[in-house]
């Protein structure tokens, strides 16, 4: 089998689950398009520039929504899979484990996309929200692309052996590194050790990315290092355990 | 083409797998010839899916090798020569039972065609179009076995694959079975049905704590195991003709009950004869030969005694 084929097959297959599935999608809209209508509309956060508020926060919020998809979806539909006994079947046909993963990944990228198209649609419906193409386009494709270590995170969750526990820890995951990244509140606005530790939260600098752009500035270095650095972590610490868990 | 009766398809050389410090498969060897049919059986714990995992790449060895086609099970070419029907069912949320085959067939390059999967397994054209989650225990079943022969594979692997269907169903399960053996496939399949290994498999690996306990034509381990025994009814002293029967060769024991004598010998034919040339009058003479049930039982009991 041509390797081409073998990935357009299975990224067919994954993607016409994902459409049949749409609850999964459904939760990591919901809650961010609710918190900014509730942020920037109901509640006065009392911001000298409400245009500027309204375009940080909906990158907040498109960030905080792709990285739900990336540690919740991702992590516990691997889970779902090895529980129910898929993931061994399909260490015995000939699809390279490489490829299973590739259609993993291809799907998330869609949702993730998916996510980012419809919350800044959101934000221009909501406030109209104004940036320029170029603001747009980069801040879309910087959220997309920043999204690799969260996406390493839900790999991790992957390697768990019951959905329950999954589920339970990438919601405690997810809602901690948006909290303490700023994702919900400015950290500016925290106490200064909340400011501390959250400057060292790979969501602090995956919204702080898109932050910049929107201010009309480039991602600082510090943004690409830190979360470079998580996903090296991240990315040996599954390898280590995938090899562990095999030679069980 | 050289001899193409004794081809290895796949071969376990001096194979150990610890879990921690146990042993759950212990030295063991052995080679499967194409074409055959072959039965594991052995006791829950004794090793036969460890040993299976090993064979299919899911799981290391830590001592020996393991090779399919002369190749390591985890080769991509030596997959697509195999086929597998684990114990636990699987199937994908959020596709029909024909969208999980086509993807499946997909991975192979020469599949079975839909129909003739579907022919085989039994499944109907409603049950191809159910979604695979909602389909009943037994039908996962045909669907788990229509996924094994999909890629229209060489070496088959079922293990335990009756487990949970009625007879029926298991009956049409072996016929499919035997269709395939005499297509020329090679089959192995684990089971705790022992009459399925005697009446399927031209050859019994019998595993017991994690070894090879016995090994042959389901006809030889019987032979091997069972106690043939002749009993009959004399008007005789019983304690002369059982003296008499304990100088036959081969006679390993003399009894008496129900008012029989029952010689226990691998050799019955000469214990008969030597009853006749001694002129007696014995009536109503039965041969017995144990179950393989029996013999089962007695090897891995014993075994557990010896320990």
């Amino acid at each position: 089998m041509t390797t081409w084929k073998l990935i357009t097959l299975q990224c067919r297959m994954e993607l016409l689950r994902m459409v049949r599935n749409p609850y999964y999608i459904f939760w990591s809209l919901a809650m961010p398009i609710l918190f900014y209508f509730i942020f920037t509309r109901v509640v006065n956060t009392g911001a000298d520039d409400a245009g500027q508020w309204q375009a940080h926060y909906l990158m907040s919020m498109a960030s905080f929504s792709v990285m739900g998809t990336a540690i919740m979806s991702l992590g516990i539909r691997l889970v779902q899979e090895r529980v129910q006994g898929w993931a061994v079947y399909m260490r015995v046909t000939p699809l390279p484990g490489s490829v299973y993963f590739f259609g993993k990944m291809f799907v998330q990228t869609v949702m993730h996309l998916l996510c980012i198209l419809v919350i800044f649609v959101a934000g221009y419906l909501i406030n109209g929200v104004s940036l320029t193409f170029g603001q747009w386009l980069l801040s879309g494709l910087w959220i997309l692309i920043a999204s690799v270590p969260f996406l390493a995170i839900g790999t991790l969750i992957g390697s768990m052996k019951r959905v329950d526990t999954a589920s339970g820890v990438s919601n405690g995951i997810y809602l901690g590194l948006a909290v303490t990244g700023g994702m919900w509140f400015p950290i500016e606005a925290m106490p200064s050790i909340m400011q501390a530790i959250g400057k060292w939260m790979p969501s602090y600098h995956f919204g702080g990315g898109a932050w910049s752009i929107v201010r009309g500035e480039a991602p600082g270095l510090d943004n690409f290092a830190v979360l470079a650095g998580y996903l090296v972590v991240f990315m040996l610490l599954s390898t280590y355990i995938r090899k562990k868990q095999q030679a069980d | 083409m050289t001899n193409p009766i004794h081809e290895p398809i796949a071969e376990l050389r001096q194979v150990t797998k610890m879990f921690g410090s146990k042993k759950a498969v212990n030295q063991v060897s052995f080679t499967i010839e194409k074409g055959s049919i072959t039965a594991i059986l052995g006791p829950n714990g004794a090793g036969k899916s460890t040993a299976i995992s090993m064979m299919l790449g899911l799981k290391d060895a830590s001592e020996g090798k393991v090779l399919l086609f002369g190749q390591s099970p985890k080769d991509l070419k030596v997959r697509e020569k195999i086929g597998a029907m684990l114990q636990e069912v699987s199937v994908m949320d959020g596709l029909r039972t024909r969208e999980i085959i086509n993807l499946i067939r997909g991975y192979y390059p020469n599949p079975l065609s839909l129909d003739d999967i579907a022919l085989l397994s039994g499944l109907t054209p409603e049950e191809l179009n159910k979604w695979a989650v909602k389909m009943s225990g037994g039908q996962k079943r045909k669907l788990s076995f229509a996924l094994a022969i999909a890629g229209n594979p060489e070496l088959l692997f079922f293990d335990e694959p009756t487990v949970g269907l009625d007879t029926s169903a298991r009956r049409l399960f072996w016929q499919t079975v035997r269709k395939l053996a005499d297509q020329g496939k090679t089959i192995l399949f684990t089971t705790h049905y022992l009459q399925e290994a005697d009446d399927m498999a031209d050859r019994i690996l019998l595993f017991h704590q994690g070894q090879v306990a016995a090994d042959g034509t389901p006809e030889a381990i019987k032979a091997k195991l069972t106690r043939r025994s002749v009993s009959f009814i004399v008007d005789a002293d019983h304690r002369q003709v059982k003296e008499l029967l304990r100088e036959v060769p081969g006679v390993t024991d003399v009894f008496e009950n129900n008012g029989r004598l029952n010689a226990v010998t691998d050799d019955t034919d000469t214990a008969l004869a030597a009853l006749f040339r001694a002129g007696l009058a014995v009536r109503d003479v039965r041969i017995d030969q144990g179950s393989l049930d029996e013999a089962f039982d007695q090897l891995t009991m014993d075994q557990g005694e010896a320990v």
